[in-house]
């Protein structure tokens, strides 16, 4: 049997103090609607590109590892989850960087004509 | 062992009954979702070729694409995944009555954000003339958030089966003699009231778009989809038929890896979404 923060059905806070998960996803349902509030309001910003484009990936980033480990639990199961899960997506991490990559070079511009 | 003792010991993260220590449903949809990773990322890397070299003449995505429309759609379906992540604790709980609850209210932000979809298409066919066919745009476009749309369809009817899974009848209830019959109702009941539904709502919003005055739009959406109406209005009478108490049912924390496994597979089409929205929509204002 694993340890208590990794079966029931609350989590601990750094005292010690049980945090019901109920408070845990609304707390993170919140942060992730201002996130993407955020997103929207930041594109109309008169900032460099890199420095824009940037800011989208890494708020993209965040909330797709809140949803991952705490909407889906990633946080509370076994390693060997996490790890299967990574997989995958470093294979279609490798697969976008490849493909842009290649398409990027110049004798190899896809036909848009 | 008793029911209660039995309960006590479930541990939702660990399964010492298998070799990995992870139930086996949860470790299948784990290994789906890592290859649907690939998939989407093979589709969304084409979109981003081609928008990286457009064509000469090609539609700009500005002109085309509704932000706050997306936008909206977006909070939609973070909010279903808090709902869908709500359902797993509650039945994690014993709590069913919670449970399904939170199951219908993730199906209704699901349709929301189906229905968003459907008007985006219509849309930008009809309105911005961006077909699947007619440019670059349209076809990765199309192409990319229409299968993204078809993952969240099955994720939909997915949540509405096992909806109604939830008052599968226990045994000794007088009930469980037609539970395949009187469940099988039901999902169909369910499935005409979400799609009647749908109609409705969208013959609403194109009617009040289309017409000159509230009072114009509102009368022909009532003249041309009455018989919708009431379709939904009496599908929705039976779903509350369906949902009466009768008696104990075959569904509790023994449950919870078959909600569990099905929110995983919702969490995923939302964080899809989080990357397109981004990478399709975002990107292209910047």
């Amino acid at each position: 049997m694993s340890d208590a923060p990794t079966t029931g059905m609350s989590a601990y806070d750094s005292h010690g103090h049980e945090v019901s998960k109920f408070q845990i996803y609304v707390q993170i349902a919140m942060l992730l609607a201002v996130i993407t509030g955020i997103e929207i309001v930041c594109v109309y910003l008169p900032f460099a590109r890199s420095l824009l484009f940037s800011a989208l990936v890494f708020f993209s980033a965040v909330k797709f590892l809140f949803v991952i480990f705490f909407f889906m639990h990633l946080r509370w199961d076994k390693p060997f989850c996490t790890i299967l899960f990574f997989i995958g997506l470093t294979l279609a991490g490798g697969t976008m960087w490849a493909l842009l990559t290649l398409f990027s070079a110049t004798a190899s511009r896809p036909l848009t004509m | 062992m008793s029911s209660q003792a039995a309960t006590l010991t479930i541990d939702h993260h660990h399964d010492p009954s298998t070799s990995t220590g992870i139930p086996n449903k949860k470790l299948l949809m784990w290994a789906f979702l890592a290859s649907d990773c690939m998939f989407f990322g093979a589709l969304i890397s084409t979109h981003l070729v081609y928008r990286l070299h457009p064509p000469a003449g090609g539609l700009d995505p500005k002109q085309i694409f509704s932000p706050e429309l997306t936008s909206f759609s977006t909070f939609i379906l973070l909010m279903s995944s808090l709902m869908m992540a709500l359902a797993v604790t509650a039945i994690q709980k014993g709590n069913v009555k919670s449970c399904r609850w939170s199951l219908l209210t993730t199906i209704f932000f699901g349709m929301i954000f189906l229905g968003c979809q459907v008007f985006e298409f219509t849309e930008f066919v009809e309105v911005k003339h961006m077909t699947i066919s007619n440019s670059l745009l349209g076809t990765t476009f199309f192409t990319l958030t229409g299968t993204h749309g078809c993952h969240v369809a099955i994720g939909v009817l997915w949540l509405s089966l096992m909806y109604v899974r939830s008052f599968k009848p226990a045994a000794g209830n007088p009930w469980q003699k037609s539970w395949l019959s009187h469940q099988l109702l039901h999902a169909g009941t369910l499935i005409v009231a979400l799609l009647a539904t749908l109609k409705v709502v969208l013959s609403l919003v194109f009617a009040l778009r289309d017409a000159a005055t509230f009072a114009a739009g509102f009368g022909h959406f009532i003249a041309s989809d009455f018989l919708f109406i009431v379709i939904a209005l009496l599908a929705y009478g039976g779903l509350v038929w369906f949902a009466r108490p009768r008696g104990a049912v075959q569904f509790d924390e023994m449950n919870a890896i078959d909600v569990e496994s099905m929110g995983l597979y919702w969490h995923f089409v939302d964080i899809v979404w989080i990357v397109i929205f981004t990478a399709v929509y975002l990107l292209e204002y910047i």
